[in-house]
């Protein structure tokens, strides 16, 4: 579904990403490991249309995406859940989750979604009419999941999430990825729990100073020493 | 009996600055343009109503249907060439300023700087007044007051219960996460700057029903304005609408008790108090960041 070919990506004149190569598929999710600075971020964002690729092409379902404004990109089933989670905090539950349902599609189905999205997260219906910026952490991190779910994606862009949290509520987010990725939904994941990325994802990659340095089944991957040495800290 | 006389017309008034306060305080929070340039747009409006009104001797309200229009356009363009050449904050500050002076001399040359007012005959609002026994509440005023509530209660109503209006809501908080959900910044923006246009020509067309208009008046809304709109919160339509209506009442009472002269003394010594205690606003919700 996903397709990442060639891609390029600068900050002026700095390069962050060469040449990077991935794919993810239906129901599959997939991580992106490595260490701090390695272009995890810069790679999420140029698939999310918010920062421009510089060369290569990102083609979703056989379109390339790689060109079109940010504002453009949800409209062909990716929605992202941004590193530090960036709730509105100013709006209610509600409301973020109406606003991930903007584009006409995601918005002609949003009663159902809505009702999907407090089954998997019932914490977030109590607070529905909360102000996002009184809720704890890990409800803030569900609600950033609710809201990219909310947009209907076939593709789930998710930056750190576990960042910040408690092992308890990780685990909780984590079974809520599970969840999503079983219907269907394809998951790119970034993360810097190593352990807890290769064993949510069947299939990762290893990227080094913004170049693909290893790919392959996660099991393959946690054995490989480059791994170990580079991310794992063994 | 003078001083709740004082406020109540006071209050009036307020509407009026609510009604010119709104359009800049939703550029200035959702779109982060302070828009000084919004004042020459009233002036626009007001001279407009005034024009059509003499020329063709319709009712002045009416005139809104050709003003409402033709600032709107004005107001999407003005949006659309500071988002073209990336002005924002306190470049705004600046630019729109220029853009307001050229406003003003522009007005000028079309309509010179002698006061006009809408002729008696064609204003049906202009002299007559609701008695409330002893207390009078000029018609002017009371429609002021009426668009006022219409036009910011309608506001905060798309605003709160829209998807348009929550889009403006995220994409005043986080524009990337909120374009990451479809929210096209320059057509929403263009449109914001449209409404607030509208705004802007039926504030004109208020003050043209109770006022003389010259060109310099623009420069006389400034402080008052935007002591409304800071103190209502800024971005917050309803905000404004208590604040302008706060505002107006307070001066007012302290001409009548006191001296006119002391108003803008009392009225800014007041607002700087306020924004001591408050200071995002008097009405903004203590909400966690």
């Amino acid at each position: 579904m996903l397709e990442v070919r060639g891609v390029d990506a600068r900050y002026g004149d700095a390069q962050a990403l060469w040449g990077v190569d991935l794919e993810v598929a239906p129901a599959e999710t997939v991580c992106i490991v490595g260490p701090n600075g390695a272009g995890k971020t810069t790679l999420v964002q140029t698939i999310a249309g918010l920062h421009r690729a510089a060369a290569g092409t990102i083609t979703v379902d056989g379109v390339d995406i790689a060109a079109l404004p940010g504002h453009r990109v949800c409209d062909h089933g990716v929605a992202t859940v941004p590193e530090g989670r960036r709730v509105f905090g100013h709006m209610t539950v509600r409301d973020n989750l109406l606003l991930g349902a903007y584009r006409p599609k995601a918005r002609a189905a949003h009663r159902e979604t809505e009702a999907q999205v407090y089954d998997l997260f019932p914490r977030l219906k109590e607070r529905a009419r909360q102000h996002a910026g009184s809720l704890s952490g890990g409800e803030q991190q569900m609600l950033a999941l609710g809201r990219a779910l909310m947009a209907l994606p076939r593709l789930l862009l998710l930056d750190e999430p576990s960042l910040g949290l408690a092992p308890v509520i990780v685990d909780e987010v984590f079974d809520a990825i599970a969840a999503v990725t079983a219907t269907g939904v394809g998951v790119l994941l970034v993360e810097q729990d190593v352990e807890r990325a290769l064993s949510a994802a069947s299939r990762g990659y290893l990227l080094i100073e913004g170049r693909i340095a290893a790919a392959g089944p996660t099991a393959d991957l946690r054995d490989r020493a480059d791994v170990r040495e580079r991310v794992l800290g063994m | 009996m003078t001083a709740v006389q004082a406020a109540l017309s006071g209050a009036l008034i307020g509407g009026l600055y609510a009604l010119m306060a709104a359009g800049l305080s939703v550029t200035w929070g959702a779109l982060r343009v302070i828009n000084l340039a919004h004042f020459g747009l009233i002036l626009v409006g007001a001279y407009l109503t005034y024009q059509l009104t003499t020329a063709w001797g319709i009712d002045p309200v009416l005139t809104l249907l050709v003003s409402a229009p033709v600032l709107f356009v004005a107001g999407a363009a003005l949006q659309w060439a500071y988002d073209r050449l990336n002005i924002v904050e306190f470049n705004s500050l600046l630019v729109s300023f220029g853009l307001l002076m050229i406003t003003i001399e522009l007005t000028t040359q079309v309509w010179t700087a002698d006061f006009r007012h809408i002729d008696a005959g064609e204003n049906p609002y202009g002299t007559s007044a609701v008695h409330l026994g002893s207390i009078a509440l000029p018609i002017s005023r009371l429609v002021a007051l009426g668009f006022a509530v219409l036009l910011i209660g309608g506001g905060h109503l798309v605003l709160e219960r829209t998807f348009a209006g929550r889009g403006l809501r995220a994409f005043a908080q986080d524009r990337t996460v909120a374009a990451s959900f479809g929210i096209d910044h320059r057509r929403l923006g263009m449109v914001v700057g449209g409404l607030a246009g509208v705004s802007a020509a039926v504030a004109g067309m208020v003050f043209a029903l109770g006022n003389t208009i010259a060109p310099a008046h623009a420069y006389e809304w400034f402080g008052t304005v935007f002591a409304v709109v800071i103190l209502g919160g800024i971005g917050n339509l309803l905000g404004s609408l208590f604040a302008g209506l706060g505002v107006g009442a307070f001066s007012a009472v302290v001409a009548v008790l006191w001296d006119p002269s002391y108003e803008p003394f009392v009225l800014f010594l007041a607002i700087i108090l306020a924004l001591v205690l408050r200071p995002k606003g008097l009405f903004t919700r203590r909400a966690a960041a």
